[in-house]
Formats: C-alpha cells, sequence, structure tokens
C-alpha cells in the first residue's frame, strides 16, 4: 500500500467534556446526552472559528450504544450540534473511535472529497437510559457495564469460556514482563505505584478529569500517613488479576470530544493554531492479543510502523507520548515497544519521575484512562485534545517547559484495533 | 410440513465435542497451522483450505494468574475467583483459560511464578449451560 497523505491535513479545533457522571460529577450532573455531546462539540467548532454549517461530513463516534441509545447519531445530534444536511455516519472503533475518525477524515480531506470534517465521540459507561425517558438516567452496574463492554471481544469462544479484561490485559501482561526482565513482583508494586501517583498527579492538575485528588491525598484521607501502604491494602486496592492492583486500573467515564478535521491550507489565518495530522496506523488482532511474550503486541508494532512510515519519524523524534493506560502496564509496554521508553526500563522511568509532565520522558499529561478517565468511544479524542493543548502552549499547569513539536498517541479499542496517531507542529 | 436441515456451525461442534473431552481445531492444507478454537477459514494465512483435526490437549502453561471477583459474567459468579492462565498448545496454537489444580490466592499464584512453566491437560469444566475449557496442571 502507498501509506500517504495526498494532502497536507490538520486539526483545526479541538474539544473535549469533563469526564465524569452524569449522575453526580460537577459540570456533568443533570446534562442529557446530547448537551454533554453537544458542548464538546461546540468547543471544538469554535476553536476552529466554524458552525456546523462550516462542514461538509460530520463522522459521529459512539461504542457502547447499550446505554448511550443513540444509534444514527449523526442525525439524532444534528439540530443539536448545527449539522443538519451533512453528510455523516455513525461508527465504532471501541476506545480508539475518535481517532480511527480522525484517521478516516484524513483520508477523505486527503483524497478531495472534503474540505473539513467534523469527529465526534459520545459515550455513558457510567450512566444508562432510565426505563424510557428521554432524559433520566441511572447508575449501570459493574457487570452490566463489562458485560455490555465486553460484546466487542471473542463471543464465539472468549467471552464464554472465562476470558475477563483483567487477567489478560493485566495480570498476565504483568507477569510476562516480570519473568522477560527479570524483576521481582515486590519491584513491580512500586513501580505501579509510582505510575498511578504520576497519572494521579496530572489528573490532579486537569479540570476536566475523572479524578482530580492526588493519590497521596487519597491515602491521607483514608487515614494512611504512607500512600504506599494505602496502595498495598487489600481494603483500599486490591488485587484484581494478581499480581496487577485495582488503581492500576481504567475508571469508567461518561464524557464526549470532538475535532474538526481539514485541509493544511484551509486552516492558515484560522482562529487557533493548527496542528497537522502527519500520519496514523491501524491494525487489529482477535485474541490472543499476543504471543508466547505477553509484552510484545505484534499488531501494535504494525500499527505503530505504519503511522511512523507514513508521518516519516522516528521514535527518538517524539516529545509527548500517550499509550492507551486501561491497563498501566499494558501502557508502559506499548511505550517500550514504540522506543520512547528502554525496554524493562519503564517502571524506572516512572519512579524516577521522568513519565511526569515535567520529566523527560512525558507521557499523558491529562491523567490517562485512571485519572482522567475512560469513556470508551470518547476517550481517544481526549488524549488527542491534550497533546494539542500542550503542542499549543495551552496546557496551564501541566504545560511541558519545551513545547512539544511531534506527539504521538496510541489507542486501544477493544479488541483489540491498535491506532497510532502522529501529530506534528506547523 | 418439510423439515429444514440445520447447517453445521463449526462453533456448536467445538462446544459439543468440549463436554466429550474432544478438543477440535483446524489446519490449514496450505501453510500446515492450526486455528484453534475453530473458525472456517485459517487465521494465519487467509486460506479456505482447511480441514478438521482434533488436538491432543497438552500444552505447557506460560503464566497464570486471576480474574476478577465477582466475575464479569454471570456464568462465571459461582467459581470466581478462578485462576486463568496463558497456554501453549503442543501443536503451537497459543490460548487463554481457566486453569485447575491451583489456588487463585497470591501466594499460591507466586509459587507457581516462582516454578516457571509447567505441564498442563486439557479437559471440559462443566458449568450450568455450557462445558468451557480448562487445562489442570500436573502434580
Ligand atoms: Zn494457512
Amino acid at each position: 500500500m502507498a501509506n500517504k497523505l495526498r494532502e497536507r491535513t490538520v486539526i483545526s479545533g479541538v474539544g473535549c467534556s469533563r469526564f465524569g457522571d452524569l449522575l453526580e460529577t460537577p459540570e456533568l450532573k443533570g446534562l442529557s446526552i446530547q448537551e454533554l455531546t453537544a458542548g464538546a462539540v461546540k468547543e471544538a467548532l469554535d476553536d476552529a472559528g466554524l458552525t456546523g454549517q462550516d462542514v461538509d461530513a460530520v463522522f459521529a463516534g459512539n461504542a457502547m450504544v447499550h446505554s448511550s441509545q443513540v444509534p444514527g447519531t449523526y442525525s439524532q445530534l444534528s439540530k443539536w450540534t448545527g449539522t443538519q444536511f451533512k453528510a455523516g455516519v455513525h461508527f465504532e472503533a471501541q476506545c480508539s473511535t475518535t481517532n480511527v475518525g480522525a484517521a478516516l477524515a484524513a483520508m477523505s480531506v486527503a483524497a478531495g472529497v472534503y474540505d473539513t470534517v467534523l469527529v465526534y465521540g459520545l459515550e455513558t459507561t457510567r450512566t444508562m437510559v432510565k426505563g424510557y425517558s428521554p432524559y433520566e438516567r441511572e447508575p449501570i452496574s459493574h457487570q452490566q457495564t463489562w458485560l455490555w463492554t465486553d460484546m466487542a471481544v471473542n463471543q464465539a469462544y472468549g467471552v464464554p469460556q472465562g476470558y475477563d479484561i483483567f487477567s489478560t490485559y493485566n495480570g498476565l501482561v504483568a507477569l510476562g514482563y516480570c519473568r522477560k526482565y527479570g524483576m521481582s513482583i515486590e519491584d513491580f508494586d512500586r513501580g505501579m505505584f509510582e505510575l498511578c501517583r504520576t497519572r494521579r498527579l496530572h489528573g490532579s492538575m486537569n479540570r476536566k478529569a475523572n479524578i482530580q485528588e492526588k493519590l497521596e491525598d487519597r491515602a491521607a484521607r483514608e487515614g494512611f500517613s504512607d500512600a504506599f501502604d494505602y496502595w498495598r491494602s487489600d481494603k483500599h486496592n486490591p488485587f484484581v488479576a494478581w499480581p496487577s492492583r485495582l488503581l492500576s486500573l481504567v475508571t469508567t467515564a461518561d464524557g464526549a470530544s470532538a475535532m474538526v478535521i481539514t485541509r493544511a491550507d484551509l486552516a492558515k489565518g484560522g482562529k487557533s493554531q493548527p496542528v497537522e495530522l502527519k500520519g496514523f496506523g491501524i491494525s487489529y488482532s482477535d485474541l490472543p492479543w499476543y504471543g508466547e511474550d505477553p509484552t510484545f503486541w505484534e499488531f501494535d508494532k504494525r500499527a505503530i510502523d505504519a503511522a511512523f512510515d507514513m508521518a516519516g519519524i522516528r521514535a527518538s523524534d517524539i516529545d509527548y507520548l500517550h499509550t492507551h493506560d486501561c491497563s498501566h502496564i499494558s501502557g508502559i509496554c506499548t511505550a517500550e515497544t514504540i522506543g520512547y521508553l528502554e525496554p524493562g526500563k519503564g517502571l524506572a522511568a516512572a519512579r524516577e519521575g521522568r513519565l511526569r509532565f515535567d520529566g523527560d520522558r512525558p507521557m499523558s499529561t491529562h491523567g490517562g484512562r485512571h485519572a482522567f478517565g475512560h469513556a470508551w468511544g470518547a476517550s481517544a479524542g481526549t488524549d488527542t485534545y491534550e497533546a494539542v493543548l500542550q503542542m499549543r502552549g495551552q496546557a496551564g499547569a501541566r504545560q511541558i517547559a519545551k513545547r512539544p513539536e511531534i506527539s504521538v498517541i496510541h489507542t486501544h479499542g477493544y479488541a483489540m484495533i491498535g491506532t497510532v496517531v502522529v501529530l506534528g507542529s506547523i | 410440513m418439510q423439515t429444514v436441515a440445520e447447517q453445521p456451525s463449526a462453533i456448536r461442534r467445538y462446544y459439543e465435542g468440549l463436554a466429550e473431552g474432544v478438543f477440535r481445531a483446524i489446519r490449514c492444507q496450505a501453510c500446515g497451522k492450526h486455528t484453534f478454537p475453530p473458525t472456517g477459514c485459517c487465521e494465519h494465512c487467509g486460506s479456505w483450505k482447511v480441514e478438521p483435526v482434533e488436538l491432543s490437549g497438552e500444552g505447557t502453561l506460560l503464566f497464570a494468574t486471576h480474574n476478577i471477583f465477582p466475575a464479569c459474567h454471570p456464568r462465571f459468579e459461582k467459581i470466581a475467583p478462578y485462576v486463568y492462565g496463558h497456554i501453549r498448545l503442543k501443536e503451537g496454537p497459543i490460548v487463554q483459560a481457566i486453569v485447575l489444580g491451583v489456588q487463585a490466592t497470591p501466594a499460591d499464584l507466586g509459587r507457581l511464578f516462582e516454578r516457571g512453566p509447567v505441564p498442563v491437560t486439557a479437559e471440559a469444566l462443566p458449568m450450568d449451560d455450557l462445558p468451557v475449557l480448562a487445562f489442570r496442571i500436573h502434580d
């Protein structure tokens, strides 16, 4: 395949909601899914200096239709976003949805079909429609969330025979990592603690994050003077798949994100500084996601290689990285596969503070899937949102001192579609 | 009234075989590799020229962890938390499945991890509504 975009394409506007719970989180409580989504879309359109009538097409992403109940999303949301009469489609690539949308948008712009495309994603993984109410919602149980989410995982043989995300995505990968690099379980645990501490620090600096409380503050609130004692307590942080603990995982959220993709020449002199979408790579795999070595995922490697080839970059060019961190250890493995972190040294880098916004290998400065939270089909757009803020120098207190010129965003769409997007400053 | 013949389904056949302790797979006539559990085409090269085969059920457990409690799926509520492992079958495929013969505690799983890879044999674990593939650790 040629693996080239024929025109330079840019992200000219980004938007994203607070992540949290439509029943209880400040800034979200009481919103309908229509209003939640419209808020993110309005922010992206305002950022680009456009209205919904200025775009040619709308790619509307939503994965877990069971809780959102808005299939035909393009038309159901059209009057809420000002996009009546546009070309549109509802699509999903699970937790890669919004960035796969960005890739599809870039392809359609580079092919000369559309000049400007609006991509948005919405998801409610904490709340669902109550009865037949048009506006009332109720909580989703833990089991129901995973039953619906796991419908994206091998339904012939995997899920029916005992698969769960905790063992396959966390525990087995953790053991593979410890075996491969001769790391003790105790060292692993300490590294995972520091990694979580970093993500929670970033979340505490982000007003849109689901969890804005530092790990140390939470520990103190629970009566622990040493945060690592809190980390090791079975009551507060049990093993969900030994040796992986609860706080190394995703937190569920309701949320929405949006972005505007357009031709580079059209974005010139626009309202906000555009960021080039230099390349992308996409590769999927059914279970098992890895062979004998649980730290190496072939489909990720293929997505990374394709994206780097299209963008014309190498790992040493990367200034900012987000890897999908539904599972913190999987996110470290991906960063090592990419070459941003040295193989087997990712957790040491976390312990040394190198992955913080003020470290030399900044990652996931919005807080990642744990602190920022995870609204499946909307989340990749929040990773892109954060990268664009960092590249523009708009990330506030968590701004990386030297503005990133090349950012790479990796996401795992369950289960699995590895998606890598390369952004470049103009 | 005319009776309608039921079409063969690889999935149905797999579970029916499992109930009898038979581990069905397919082997590719083009590249010789196995696809397990079975589909209608080779997962390695995409060829549709495949033949049904039965696997030995012998394998090596590479890593073992446990699932979450309570279970994500109602089928497994009764047995959660259970041990779940990463297994290389004698014929080549990698499979993840429930593991029997070890407790789902950090201490027991820790000892198993220190021991390294161990031989396992497949068996059918009967659940209320479906037989499930499991691997038992040799003593
Ligand atoms: Zn083949």
